[in-house]
């Protein structure tokens, strides 16, 4: 049988006061390109850190292709290669020699490492600065090192924490690119992001994590059906009041400038019930149409509680 | 080669480059502090002094100057280079990595503990510019110069993930290390002090450092080398023990 990728279960990890982790369960399988959504402090990099070793659990299991952590922790870190959020890079040397390293404490020797080195800063369209410390980079160019340098040990796990952070929407998709290559090639995806529109894209699947729990696991599309969908109905007489409905799956009815908007799980399904019921008022559609509820309204929807939702959208 | 010997000299060669390539930061400062020492001490004081132990007094202190500069720069460069490594998270990039935590131990001394050595030679040499430089038992030389300047790469390690800033660094330094070499009998012989502060003396471990070495160079001591030396490399290998447990642990490297 095939090992998950990634297989956690009852993963705790306290701060102080701070649950990061709480019973934390999840399983990413080989090849998947998985999502990690949540607000801050809801755990994502915790988890992340706590695979690759710069947290230690308190407890629970966590494994890498079927090899703990801890317990086994040469063989799992062996297979990850991790793009941190934070720029965590050596400033004493050039960045190709900065990869070569990096190579070489994945057990690559010097010639393989020099060449796998190039190849890296070729991929992530850097090459040109290879004799460059990395303070000397722009923004955009640290991100794309610091990706080479997950790049460079060949991971089969590649863990990306926040990779677009910050960076214009050109280097977004090009990188965006590298990595769904990646992923066509077998390697497994874990991102985690700010970025709704980016996990909607990228991800087979994707976690939803609060407080440190998982809250959901599905696509993207499943998730997007579990949200309430806006259908914008015009009718040739526009009523002075909202008509009832007696719809099931129809959450509220309103009138605005734009017509009758009627909030409804599952809009496509509900649609033609709402037009019968309103021809039978005697009411006449004249254009409807169906505004399908985001990815970031259904997170939204499931991180619901007094945090500060403003950097979710940013 | 396999995997494991890859790592290691791949954090061996990065840590050596690190210190070659600045030589202002780290080859020079010894040269220049130990050409100022032999200058004042050697040569216009030791002038006056005369003789001590049967050599010239330049030739007495050369080997305390010698262990001054191999721990000093040993300890501090495994210090150092973990300390900045957490302060920059770079050091991330090791522990994220299949090395063992015995092998990113043994790199970060061996490599201290050359560097230690390299600076050793530069005082040697900086001294022969003012006088010959006897070295009456090899042996013993090359083994105390090893074994103090391990310790003190493994005690830099254990510095480096116990400092939360440079200050700690400095304060480990200069106000530890540089007071108990000075007390360490570099530029005295324990005869000329009172047997009450003799006594103390022998409590500070640089004492038997500086009698080692000095065995070695000039085959004068006031403290049997054999003892010494097997007492400096229990200890190292304790030192050594430490630093592995630390790391594996985490301490001062993950949450």
């Amino acid at each position: 049988m095939t090992e998950p990728a990634i297989r956690a279960s009852g993963l705790q990890k306290r701060y102080g006061d701070v649950q990061a982790l709480d019973d934390l369960e999840l399983t990413v399988e080989q090849g998947e390109f998985f999502g990690l959504l949540g607000p801050n402090g809801a755990g994502k990099t915790t988890f992340i850190n706590t695979l690759v070793g710069l947290v230690h659990k308190d407890q629970g299991t966590a494994e890498v292709f079927g090899f703990d952590v801890e317990e086994d922790y040469r063989e799992a870190r062996d297979r990850i290669g991790v793009a941190p959020q934070e720029f965590n890079v050596d400033r004493f040397f050039p960045i190709i020699e900065v990869l070569e390293h990096k190579a070489g404490y994945h057990g690559i020797g010097r010639a393989e490492a020099q060449e796998r080195a190039e190849d890296a800063l070729k991929t992530v369209g850097i090459w040109d600065k290879r004799d460059t410390r990395f303070d000397w980079l722009s923004g955009g160019m640290k991100r794309r090192f610091v990706l080479a340098r997950a790049l460079v040990s060949d991971p089969d796990l590649l863990i990306l924490d926040e990779p677009t952070a910050g960076v214009d929407v050109q280097l977004r998709h090009d990188l965006w690119e590298i990595i769904n290559r990646m992923n066509d090639a077998g390697t497994t995806i874990l991102l985690t992001t700010h970025y709704i529109e980016e996990a909607e894209r990228l991800c087979d699947r994707v976690a939803i994590m609060d407080d440190g729990q998982k809250v959901e696991v599905a696509t993207p599309d499943d998730l997007m059906a579990r949200g309430t969908d806006t259908i914008v109905l015009e009718l040739a007489e526009m009523p002075r009041t909202a008509p009832r409905l007696d719809v099931e799956g129809i959450t509220d009815v309103e009138l605005t400038d734009e017509g009758l908007a009627v909030t409804a799980m599952g809009g496509s399904q509900t649609a033609p019930a709402i037009m019968r019921e309103l021809e039978a008022q005697g009411h006449t559609v004249t254009s409807l149409e169906i505004r399908r509820a985001s990815l970031e309204e259904v997170f939204v929807d499931m991180t619901r509680d007094d945090r500060e939702y403003a950097e979710v959208s940013a | 080669m396999n995997a494991n010997a890859t790592q290691f000299l791949t954090l061996v060669r990065r840590e050596i480059l690190r210190f070659v390539r600045r030589p202002y930061n780290t080859f020079l400062p010894p040269i220049i502090t130990n050409a100022l020492y032999f200058s004042v001490f050697g040569v216009i004081l030791g002038s006056r002094i005369g003789e001590i132990a049967g050599v010239s007094y330049l030739q007495f202190v050369l080997p305390g100057l010698v262990v001054l500069g191999a721990i000093s720069d040993s300890f501090e460069n495994a210090s150092f280079t973990i300390f900045h490594g957490r302060w920059n998270d770079y050091i991330q990039a090791v522990l994220t990595s299949p090395m063992s935590n015995r092998s990113m131990v043994a790199a970060y001394v061996s490599a201290s503990a050359l560097r230690g050595v390299v600076t050793s030679l530069l005082i040697v040499g900086v001294g022969l510019v003012f006088t010959s430089v006897p070295v009456a038992n090899p042996v013993y030389l090359v083994s105390f110069l090893l074994v103090i300047t391990t310790l003190f790469g493994g005690l830099g390690v254990i510095g480096g993930l116990w400092a939360s800033d440079f200050d700690y660094l400095t304060v480990m330094n200069q106000f530890i290390l540089r007071p108990l070499v000075f007390f360490g009998a570099v530029f005295y012989s324990l005869e000329v002090l009172p047997a009450f502060w003799r006594n103390v003396s022998l409590l500070n471990p640089m004492v038997y450092m500086v009698n080692g070495v000095r065995y070695g160079m000039i085959g004068v001591t006031e403290i049997d080398p054999n003892t010494s030396l097997a007492v400096l490399t229990g200890t190292t290998v304790v030192v050594l023990s430490i630093d592995y447990v630390l790391f594996k642990r985490g301490y001062g490297l993950a949450e």
